[in-house]
């Protein structure tokens, strides 16, 4: 075996190329939309046009007498219970006869036909009685005395609450010389992933039901499927395809479910593809959230008191409400350390769409907050708004307000000093003075701090099979590479260990029957679990190989390597306190300080530039980072700026890409990328996750940098031209 | 429902076929030919995932009947790479090399945009670039490393000498 100095590349911390690269520059890579099989049906989902109502009846008739239709069916035909759902089964994959619908978008029947056309056709002739109930169009109906409910055992549509209590909040506020407070929100949006949900399933020769589906963790997928349709888990054999984005967006069941069903149903092949406008209403989104925050400092600008309530909308199912409310918990002071601290929070149902996970996952809504109040506090205070993030900010041996004293890894302080750095290196100023005239620029920095993997309690883990040959290696892990490169870092991280070029190293496909559950592609955990994982089985392999003599033959049997790795022990929230020894394991951070120029006349805003530090731990490829803060950072600027899925009365106003405002390449401004390597204490070669602390900083940063522009705060999400002329007295 | 017979040239090949009315060019490319390569993202022209290149312009494919292209040259991603079917173009090599790949479902659709713009306009600058592929949405890159990886292209055409292959 030749070292890895002697291939002459450099596998870590370089630009290796994607494994996946050249099958997508060149079409080959195969999407679940991509896939055809002999004989298969075409199905098509019915949606409820109504936020909430009961059904009375179906009436498929109509639907059922159209040529090529094969079958139409509703919950009715799913045995009972059949509920699903990532955390709390409570979905219905179709609508059942007495059962109620929830949001605009909600399942009702499908349709499995010989065409589209004839699948469309039916769709329309379907026929639902139902019967229409008060909508919960936002928190505050749902929370109103005597409000319906959404679930009937659900009591005030509370789906979850929990509260905080750390130091003494009112020595706190006793101790500050100001304090300053506001309520702020955030907007429902949506993913966009740019890949339409699609899957394609069929019955295999052994009577099991296969998938082929874009997801972020087939064998959760797998694990609801069974319990939906009642049939064992070993059933269900799912294959993932290539993935066109996720951001969270394929935590939740789409299409698997109910191509499972139809495939059982018909015996034949089903293909299902969303369109963009049945995505948009019927796929998950972000969690608005309301946020109160009254927030204390001393002279010298140190925290004092932070007491803060959080409300968010829970939408129409559970999902992983419960989780996205704790977690928003658990970073409610942002990036800084606050000695006393209350937090009191509420997820609560409405009619709104399933709100779940995307990218921050609870933690983009409350650092909002956190960070106008950091900005806000140093105008009070006359201060400079670096030097007071400074003063504050997150090091080791710091103790957060859940209780948790912050062992290492803490690149907060580090991030914050490069972005600083490179700011006064390319001239950005938040202190220059408001400028005059029509278009007016201004400058804002602020920070953010996300946790990394499972958090309170869960055993965070990831299986890793590694088959090496002196002159190859495969690897087997069962990790959805949704887009940000996961099998590179695998076939980087295994080709450096065993010696070998990165062109010998194939991750194979991930599939149940093959390879091992390594959990989700979520929570920024998969470089830092499954790449412990991968090291430690490349390690076994190649002590494996070694023990096999110098010159092995390659025709052998392969050395395997194995490893199951296990992230640190972390612990749940004392309910009454919300303190806990270690709710997370590790945290990432970052700093961004943004250039932007408002038009005064318009309100329209515009980022120039955009400087970007992130603390990665170590980067493993250095490509696929500066890829993941310049994305992460422009889905930032589109939920700061643009990004909106208004309900109407808990109708969505339009459901399509021409109305929902996705940065193009003409919003995006310059981002100056900073990578900060602090080594993480247990990440791979001190490596940490990157995915969702990239989307952090961005609307704190912009919203300090519009008040530098034109003097005026902004307190909720998008920061609109409109909501800009209204807070300048101009509307 | 009207049906049209037409011929076309896709990838360099001849193709002749019947086709209704309605058929949009993607339909036509994605479910008649299989040239799964052309991703649908909205079908609707808000995205940019399906460009192709007709007779010389990067053009979305759901906002045109195949029975439009009837007569014309129509370039998808299986066909950028030409005749030789191992070489990756100049425009492929530099989308890896410059790390602008992601997820990969804008990526048919943004290198066929861009091919369009290195052939009328061999140099373009940054912000040319920014323009040409302002119709074409990505979720994941923040745009910065396509970007780059035009210039790139470009800069890899004028050695190769491949700027009208």
């Amino acid at each position: 075996m030749k070292s890895p100095s002697e291939t002459g590349e450099r596998l870590i911390g370089g630009r290796a190329i994607r494994v996946d690269g050249a099958d997508k520059v060149t079409g080959k890579a195969q999407y679940p939309a991509d896939l055809y099989r002999e004989g298969m049906l075409f199905a098509r989902v019915l949606r409820s046009p109504h936020p909430h109502a009961r059904i009375k009846a179906f009436d498929f008739s109509k639907a059922k007498s159209v040529p090529g239709v094969v079958g139409v069916f509703c919950g009715d035909n799913i045995p009972s219970p059949g509920l699903y759902g990532l955390n709390f089964a409570d979905q219905s994959p179709l609508a059942r006869t007495g059962g109620k619908v929830r949001y605009v978008g909600d399942a009702v029947a499908a349709v499995a036909a010989e065409s589209p056309e004839a699948a469309e056709e039916a769709l329309g002739l379907i026929s639902v009685e139902y019967e229409l109930l008060p909508v919960l169009q936002d928190i505050h109906s749902a929370l109103a005395p005597g409000a319906p409910l959404v679930h009937e055992n659900r009591p005030g549509n509370i789906f979850h609450s929990a509260r905080l209590r750390h130091g003494d909040i009112e020595a706190g506020f006793a101790a500050a010389k100001v304090i300053v407070e506001g309520t702020y929100r955030t907007p429902l949006v949506d993913h966009a992933v740019l890949q339409p949900e699609a899957g394609l399933a069929y019955m295999g020769d052994d009577g099991r039901v296969n998938l082929w589906v874009a997801t972020q963790w087939a064998d959760e997928d797998r694990r609801q499927i069974a319990e939906a349709l009642a049939i064992p888990k070993e059933m269900i054999h799912e294959v993932v395809t290539t993935i066109g984005g996720a951001f969270g967006r394929r935590e939740d069941i789409s299409v698997q479910i109910v191509l499972c069903f139809l495939a059982i149903k018909t015996g034949r092949p089903v293909k299902l593809v969303f369109s963009r406008t049945e995505s948009m209403l019927a796929c998950t989104k972000r969690h608005p959230f309301e946020m109160h925050y009254r927030v204390g400092a001393d002279k010298d600008g140190m925290l004092t008191a932070m007491q803060i309530e959080l409300l968010a909308d829970a939408g129409a199912y559970a999902s992983t409400s419960l989780v996205v409310l704790n977690t928003a918990v658990t970073l409610a002071t942002g990036a800084y350390e606050v000695p006393n601290v209350t937090v009191e929070a509420k997820a609560v149902h409405t009619n709104a769409p399933v709100t779940a996970a995307f990218r921050g996952f609870g933690s983009n809504q409350p650092n909002f907050a956190v960070e106008m109040m950091m900005s806000r506090l140093a105008e009070a205070l006359g201060m400079d708004s670096a030097e007071i993030r400074l003063r504050n900010i997150l090091k080791t041996g710091s103790v957060m307000h859940t209780g948790q004293k912050l062992e290492g890894g803490v690149g907060a302080l580090q991030s914050l000093e490069a972005g600083i750095a490179a700011a006064r290196e390319l001239g950005l100023d938040w202190n220059r003075p408001r400028a005059e005239g029509r278009k007016r620029i201004g400058v804002g920095i602020a920070c953010g701090c996300k946790n990394i993997g499972y958090s309170l309690g869960w055993d965070d883990h990831s299986d890793a099979i590694i088959e090496a040959w002196p002159d190859r290696a495969v690897v087997k892990i069962g990790v959805c590479d949704v887009g940000q490169g996961s099998n590179t870092i695998w076939a980087q991280i295994t080709a450096n260990e065993l010696g070998l070029p990165l062109g010998s190293v194939t991750v194979a496909r991930n599939d149940s029957d093959a390879v091992p559950d390594a959990g989700s592609s979520s929570a920024s955990r998969q470089t830092f679990v499954s790449g412990n994982a991968v090291l430690a089985a490349a390690r076994n392999a190649a002590e494996k190989l070694r023990s096999l003599g110098p010159e092995p033959e390659p025709g052998l049997l392969p050395a395997i390597g194995s490893y199951t790795y296990h992230a640190p022990t972390t612990y749940p929230l004392d309910p009454e306190t919300g303190q806990s020894a270690r709710p997370n394991y590790g945290y990432g951070f970052g700093c961004q300080i943004a250039e932007v120029e408002v038009d005064v006349d318009t309100g329209e805003t515009r980022v120039l530039r955009i400087i970007a530090a992130h603390d990665v731990g170590r980067a493993i490829n250095m490509a696929n980072i500066e890829g993941q803060i310049e994305g992460g950072y422009l889905m930032s600027q589109g939920y700061s700026i643009s990004e909106e899925y208004p309900l109407v009365d808990g109708k969505p106003r339009a459901a399509s890409l021409a109305a929902y405002i996705v940065p193009t390449s003409l919003d995006a401004p310059e981002i100056v990328p900073v990578v900060v390597e602090e080594p993480d204490l247990y990440g791979p070669m001190g490596a940490k996750g990157i995915g969702e602390m990239t989307m952090l900083p961005t609307p704190g940063a912009i919203g300090a940098a519009i008040h530098a522009a034109v003097g005026v705060w902004l307190d909720e999400l998008p920061m609109t031209p409109e909501r800009i002329l209204r807070a300048m007295g101009k509307l | 429902m009207s049906l049209h017979a037409i011929k076309l040239k896709v990838n360099g090949c001849p193709v002749e076929a019947t086709v209704p009315g309605s058929m949009t060019l993607l339909r036509f490319l994605r479910d008649e030919l299989r040239l799964t390569g052309v991703k649908d993202g909205c079908a609707e022209g808000d995205c940019g995932a399906c460009t192709v290149i007709l007779d010389a312009k990067a053009t979305k494919s759901c906002l045109v009947l195949a029975a439009q292209a009837d007569g014309s040259e129509v370039t998808t991603i299986e066909g950028l790479a030409g005749e030789s079917d191992k070489a990756l173009h100049p425009i492929q090599e530099a989308f890896l090399e410059a790390g602008a790949v992601q997820c990969g479902y804008c990526t048919p659709g943004m290198l066929l945009t861009a091919k369009a713009l290195l052939d009328a306009n061999p140099h373009p600058t940054r912000d040319e670039a920014k323009v040409a592929i302002s119709g074409n949405l990505c979720r994941c890159t923040g745009y910065a490393k396509i970007v780059e990886a035009i210039l790139l292209a470009a800069v890899k055409l004028d050695s190769s000498g491949r700027g009208n292959a």
